[in-house]
């Protein structure tokens, strides 16, 4: 930042007569960052809270030369972009926290080889797992890959960010990570953007090197673990040319020196507002506000350290910064102390915000931790009050007929939904997991549930075994697992929940997506045709708004010996209602519903909801799919017209 | 500490429920402040895509860098448009600041079935007052039809908001009426009547 506060984006890059300002979200401005820094190919995975990035480059007219598109996991995107790479030109890669430890097999081997032309790695994490998942902090990717790292304060840096990558990238030969968070990728500020810069026309590089390009034999492979390490040092030497790292030193020396890194840095002058009014003498400390968290920014650290008496670290989830602040000091000789997580101030779990940035410094200067007012008792109180609101699929969901099927199939086999394990897997079929289906019993990665259903079919239970998955996560992860458990001829039912799109994530094309949906010129691929070539030999496909077939089907399944497959069809209700569809129309008929409530009670469906005496429907939001006219005992809900789907 | 607004700044938190136009709103006040020259940053967080969770929106206004997060007890004004989510405002609210509460009524599941407890108004109410905010009630039986349809209640509750509190005084309400009216186009004289029916609501005093 500039003494006025305003970001010192401009000063590094110089903006063109048609840059103009815009309200857009830190993922909008990675993805025009990229456009600026002339792009060629983007590719992706879905995944909160990166998805907007590549999200916003498909829905914009791109030059005939880029190419941008979802791939079917993280590690086939990469590896594209890594050789789109290696040809020479630009390209950037998309992923969520959880998507890098998918492509790492193919990073870590990239960055021992080194690129030829730019290449980006952006990875949004999500501190305070907003979107759940495990909430883990990817800058221990980049020092374990030895990867330069970025990562913006602010959504204006971002776009700054993603083209200072760029650069840097193809000045040291290799690929270079723009980390954010939650709170930029998807938050939305003022943004100056200049006008996207075509992809340079660069001859394609067609180099024969097996010292670079493979990592076949020790010498190969040392002399590339040489080369990641010279590299990192040339980038942090860059870094620091380039003054990505801001350090201000105050005017005497002694007191608090700090440490943030990314975005925590934005909230440190709203901090010190605070404390100046709370603190008697209150002196405003020097900062060192870290946008490349790797390499460590050393050089600066040691000139932090030789102006202050006490160090406060400021970074969300692992102490990174903090560690590599220890073996700087104990280098320079600072006897003061270091305030952070290891000395058991913050904890390594959540989100940072301003309140972090007082106690940090209260505890430096060792102060009580000024509080605002003693209100903890009205917050714990409204706290308690508040009505939980579990989340459960969309009106109209199909997911909601498999769930019920499920359930059903297993009282007519009369077996107890607590003996029989059924595993789940990531996205909008996870919400089986809730009530009232309460069928899904857990989530662990994408494509999991197939290898942790044959795990427990090992595990000695008597009971049927099952594993659900839907069809973005069974293209991402789950082929192998299916594979695997019909080579071994594993006694198992996998149900796939096949909504034609990568839906949890805000509605992705998938290979198995319809085909007029399809980005111009691909195949879709049916996994109607898939499942029965991969050796399956028992496959069916169920209706999920037909509960009583998809139930009777699912019981039978469970029946048969070996791999069953059964997959599930009918479209998303959001997407399809996008388009104007409705699978029909339903309606209570008062004279008969008894207001038993069961329809509530089963399907959980929010379209339903009990007036006075009967079962009322919001017609605005009810998708016609029937399933509470297919449970009501009473024949209370007409199905007044079969739709569409 | 002192309580203070900095003048210059404002903060506003919005929650309520996925799909009552939370996010729509938050970011008309984020055009709105941005057209005025004035730094924004307009952060939205929900749950997962589903419709029925929670969602709680910040926008920031008048700083040049800044967090995105509104530090607990200290936003200038909370906005909330459904009575239990208003509940998650409490602790967002700085004393003095306002509280613009939506008496809407949207019980989760478990509640209609009688098996989850829902909070009452006046517990709400109280426990807006004792974390020291000025209560602006709007009454959701204001909203009414316009040549026979339904005034949309985000626009009403946006109306309500930069008519009725200090937010007025940010965000000029004429200029935000316009960005609402261009918006839409085809349903600008339903969302006119909407956004009056809000300040009209609000000039009755709280
Ligand atoms: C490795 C990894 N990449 C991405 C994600 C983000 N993610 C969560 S759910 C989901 C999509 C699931 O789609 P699908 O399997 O079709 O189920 P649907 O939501 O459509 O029911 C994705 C991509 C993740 N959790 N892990
Ligand atoms: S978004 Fe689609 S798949 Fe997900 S819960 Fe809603 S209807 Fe079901
Ligand atoms: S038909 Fe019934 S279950 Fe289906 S969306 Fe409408 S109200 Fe919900």
């Amino acid at each position: 930042m500039d003494r006025n506060g305003k970001p010192d984006a401009h000063k590094r890059a110089k903006l063109s007569e048609g840059a103009k300002n815009q309200l857009i979200t830190g993922n909008e401005a990675v993805a025009l960052g990229a456009l600026r820094a002339g792009v060629r190919v983007v590719t992706g995975y879905p995944g909160t809270p990166s998805s907007g990035a590549l999200g916003s480059l498909l829905q914009m007219d791109a030059e005939e030369s880029r190419h941008f598109e979802w791939s079917t996991n993280e590690k086939i995107a990469f590896d594209i972009a890594a050789g789109t790479a290696w040809a020479g030109q630009r390209a950037m890669c998309t992923m969520k926290m959880s998507g890098l430890n998918v492509a790492s097999d193919s990073v870590f081997s990239i960055a021992h080889s080194g690129v030829n032309g730019g290449l980006v790695i952006y990875v949004a994490d999500d501190p305070g797992a907003h979107a759940g998942m495990v909430e883990q902090d990817s800058r221990g990717y980049a020092r374990m890959m030895d990867l330069p790292m970025v990562e913006p304060m602010t959504v204006a840096e971002a776009y700054e960010m993603v083209i200072l990558a760029f650069e840097l990238s193809e000045r040291i030969g290799s690929p270079v990570f723009v980390r954010s968070v939650t709170s930029i990728a998807n938050s939305h500020a003022a943004v100056m953007v200049d006008e996207p810069v075509a992809p340079e026309d660069r001859e394609p590089i067609l180099e024969r090197d097996i010292a670079k390009y493979t990592k076949a034999g020790s010498a190969i492979a040392q002399a590339q673990h040489h080369d990641v390490i010279r590299r990192l040092r040339q980038a942090g030497e860059a870094m620091r040319e380039m003054g990505l790292n801001d350090l201000r030193l105050a005017h005497e020396p002694g007191g608090v020196g700090i440490i943030s890194a990314g975005v925590v840095g934005a909230y440190l002058d709203e901090a010190f507002a605070l404390l100046e009014d709370a603190v008697p003498q209150w002196r405003q400390p020097s900062v060192l506000r870290v946008r490349g968290t790797n390499p460590f920014p050393a050089e600066e650290a040691r000139r932090l350290f030789a102006r202050c008496d006490t160090i406060v670290v400021l970074e969300e989830l692992e102490p990174h910064l903090e560690r590599q602040a220890w073996v700087e000091a104990r280098r320079s000789d600072f006897g003061g102390r270091i305030v952070g997580k290891l000395d058991g101030t913050f904890e390594r779990v959540g989100e940072y915000g301003v309140g972090h940035v007082v106690r940090g410094v209260s505890e430096a200067l060792g102060l009580e931790e000024p509080r605002a007012m003693e209100r903890g008792a009205v917050y714990e109180k409204a706290d308690r009050l508040t009505a939980a609101r579990p989340i459960t699929v969309c009106a109209g969901c199909p997911h909601r007929g498999t769930f019920l099927a499920i359930n059903r199939a297993l009282r007519q086999r009369k077996l107890h939904r607590d003996e029989v394990m059924v595993t789940g897997d990531i996205g909008c079929t996870i919400l089986g997991m809730n009530p009232p289906f309460e069928t899904v019993w857990n989530e662990v990665s994408m494509g999991a549930s197939i290898g942790l259903a044959q795990g427990y079919v090992y595990s000695g239970l008597k009971t049927p075994v099952i594993a659900t998955i839907g069809d973005s996560t069974f293209f991402h992860g789950g082929i192998p697992g299916l594979i695997n458990a019909v080579q071994h001829q594993v006694d198992l039912t996998v149900i796939i929940m096949d909504n034609y799109w990568t839906a949890m994530t805000g509605m992705q094309t998938n290979p198995g997506t319809q085909a007029t949906f399809q980005p111009s010129g691909n195949r879709r691929i049916d996994l109607a045709e898939l499942i029965p070539a991969m050796g399956v030999e028992h496959f069916f496909v169920i209706d999920p708004f037909q509960l009583e077939e998809a139930t009777t089907t699912v019981a039978d399944a469970l029946r048969l010996p070996g791999v069953k497959v059964v997959l599930a069809r009918q479209e998303c209700a959001i997407q399809a209602q996008r388009r104007g569809l409705r699978a029909g129309l339903v309606a209570v008929d008062a004279e008969l519903c008894t207001a038993c409530r069961r329809c509530i009670t089963v399907t959980g469906c929010p379209s339903l909801s009990l007036d006075d005496e009967t079962v009322s429907i919001d017609q605005g939001l009810c998708y016609g799919c029937s399933l509470c006219a297919q449970v009501c005992p009473f024949e209370a809900i007409e199905i007044k017209r079969e739709g569409h789907p | 500490m002192t309580e203070r607004s900095t003048g210059s700044t404002y903060d506003v938190v919005l929650v309520g429920v996925g799909g009552q136009g939370v996010l729509t709103i938050g970011r008309l006040m984020a055009e709105a402040a941005l057209d005025a020259d004035l730094g924004v940053n307009f952060y939205p967080t929900k749950g997962m895509a589903q419709r029925g969770g929670g969602v709680k929106v910040q926008v920031r206004i008048g700083r040049g860098i800044v967090g995105p997060q509104i530090p607990e007890g200290r936003a200038d004004l909370v906005v909330a448009m459904e009575r239990s989510e208003a509940l998650k405002g409490v602790t967002c609210v700085r004393p003095g600041g306002e509280f613009l509460l939506y008496g809407h009524v949207w019980e989760p599941t478990q509640v209609m079935l009688g098996k989850a407890d829902y909070p009452a108004e006046e517990q709400v109410r109280e426990l807006i007052l004792a974390a020291g905010a000025r209560l602006r009630y709007l009454d959701p039986d204001g909203l009414h039809s316009c040549d026979g349809a339904r005034m949309p209640a985000n626009i009403y509750v946006l109306g309500a908001a930069v008519g009725g509190t200090d937010l007025g005084r940010v965000l000029d309400p004429e200029a935000v009426l316009d960005l609402v009216r261009r918006r839409w186009e085809r349903h600008a004289a339903l969302n006119e009547a909407a956004f009056g029916a809000g300040l009209e609501a609000m000039s009755h005093g709280p």
